[in-house]
């Protein structure tokens, strides 16, 4: 009997359902951004192991020598050094700069202010006066002088935050067992409010006269809240969207898809401005940019909010973000935005919600 | 995988095309859900890419692939268990027996526990070896082993429940 059932069971996986073609591309998109390369042989390792070798016997019976002479103190079970520091630098103009790096928040505001704390989320408040983090199932409000402003129980693990352009509200979504829901909480930390239970993974984005955010439905398609009169909208754009971002002036949004990004003019229908594969998208200086991705580079795509093209150009590296006045870049060993280098960072080392304000 | 390694997205690409499928159904048969599946065999997927650097490519990727998924939907099933304030459904949403010939098989598996469903799936559904199960889940052989064994017992009973009816 068990042989037969055995048998049966070895089927099984062909007995479950085809998986959803969307949620393959969806799927596939995320992967790929997650894909971090082995770092490249070096030829010369061989060499350099050998002569890393000499040096440390040579220093081993230098350190003898001292220490039989009463010179050199040694001692075994050292304490762990911690983690590495990795501090953000302020670009030229800008009020404040945040980012999770390696899962540890970083943020640098003019006043020197740095921060150093693991976190799983993180937005600049307006004019980088404040930033919001997901930190240890709570969301937390902290000042530049570092103090903590509040603190508020979300319940979960809060995985992306936006903060309202006039700073009064925060919107975040917060992951609770295998649901994520969407809540609003007033910027003094008061007056949480859960405005969706199901939503997916991806950063609300508020409209520039913050009565309206947009973010992602659990169906996968766009909504519109207007906070006003607390009703959604769907946005017709197909579904999934995997990201969406309002103009900072106007009301223009763009959605990201998979393979695309449309972009929903003011009192308009969607219309496709990028297919394919894209790395990053956003509003810089007032016109959406998208970044397509080339081998060794990133083709800039530049479109005025109606939609009409506005040139392209390319740049070196990956973009990883765009920012409301700077692309920020990541080159070998470094993320550049602009003339600065905002930190230096191990290839493997994944950022995130890197924020400039 | 070299070239997957080594960043090209391409191989990458094709790497994910590969095992989608297979990833996807072992997700679907261990939650009994396909928005479950659809998020866990995702998850998956992006935490192997991100660890694709540090494999090691002489071992094959399946299995490792296999191990994270499964160990993905553990993690969420098991948080899932313990949230007493979610209202989350108590059965899995897998299509009706009669829509086709043989789903009972697939019902009966999803009525075990989650701890017994994983290590059918992964026996069975993927082909891993006991050995190679206990590595991926943390367990001793034996109580895979004897998981196996009482899984087969509790399905045997279904499916003879279900032919009596």
């Amino acid at each position: 009997m068990s042989s037969e059932l055995e048998r049966r069971l070895e089927g099984l996986l062909a007995e479950a359902p085809e998986p959803d073609p969307g949620a393959g591309e969806k799927a596939l998109h995320r992967s790929l951004r997650a894909l971090q390369p082995a770092p490249p042989a070096h030829r010369g390792l061989r060499t350099a192991v050998i002569a890393f070798a000499a040096v440390v016997v040579v220093l081993a019976i230098a350190a003898g020598s001292l220490a039989a002479a009463g010179a050199l103190h040694v001692s075994f079970g050292a304490k762990k050094s911690p983690p590495p520091v990795t501090q953000l630098v302020l670009p030229k103009g800008a009020n404040g700069v945040a980012a999770i790096v390696g899962g540890r928040l970083s943020v640098a505001i003019k006043g020197g202010f740095r921060l150093q704390t693991r976190a799983t989320a993180a937005a600049l408040s307006p004019h980088a006066l404040y930033v919001a983090a997901g930190i240890n199932h709570s969301l937390v409000a902290m000042a530049p002088s570092g103090h903590v402003a509040w603190s508020h129980d979300a319940g979960g693990q809060v995985i992306a935050i936006a903060w309202a352009p006039d700073g009064l509200e925060i919107a975040y979504v917060v992951r609770r067992g295998s649901r994520l829901a969407l809540h609003v909480i007033y910027g003094n930390g008061r007056n949480d409010t859960m405005i969706d239970h199901s939503v997916r993974a991806v950063r609300p984005s508020w409209r520039a006269d913050s009565l309206a955010f947009a973010y992602v439905g659990a169906g996968g398609s766009p909504v519109l809240y207007d906070l006003e009169h607390k009703s959604r909208h769907l946005i017709a754009v197909d579904p999934p969207a995997i990201g969406v971002e309002f103009a900072p002036v106007g009301e223009a949004l763009a959605v990201e898809q998979v393979g695309g990004v449309s972009l929903v003019p003011h009192g308009g229908s969607a219309t496709d401005v990028a297919d394919g594969n894209v790395e990053a998208f956003g509003w810089l200086n007032g016109r959406l940019a998208v970044a397509v991705p080339g081998l060794n580079s990133a083709l800039i795509r530049l479109f005025a909010p109606s939609g009409a093209a506005r040139g392209s150009y390319p740049v070196h590296g990956i973009v990883v973000a765009v920012t409301p006045t700077l692309l920020v870049v990541r080159r070998v060993g470094r993320l550049v935005a602009g003339r600065t280098t905002l930190v230096t960072v191990q290839r493997t080392v994944a950022v995130r919600d890197l924020a400039i304000g | 995988m070299r070239q997957a390694r080594r960043g090209d997205r391409e191989a990458a690409a094709a790497l994910f095309r590969r095992y989608w499928r297979d990833a996807w159904r072992a997700a679907y048969a261990i939650t009994g859900r396909q928005s479950l599946a659809d998020d866990v065999a995702a998850d998956g997927f992006e935490r192997a890419f991100a660890a694709l650097g540090r494999f090691d490519e002489r071992r094959p990727f399946g299995p490792w692939l296999h191990r994270i998924v499964a160990n993905r939907a553990l993690d969420l099933l098991r948080a899932e268990r313990r949230l007493s304030d979610e209202e989350l459904p108590e059965t899995p949403d897998l299509v009706p027996l009669h829509e086709t010939g043989d789903r009972s098989l697939l019902a009966a598996v999803a009525e075990l526990s989650v701890e017994r469903r994983v290590v059918v799936v992964l026996r069975y559904g993927v082909g891993m070896t006991p050995k190679q199960i206990a590595d991926a889940l943390d367990l001793p052989v034996g109580t895979v082993n004897s998981r196996l064994a009482r899984s087969l017992e509790q399905l045997r009973d279904s499916l003879e429940v279900e032919r009596v009816e």
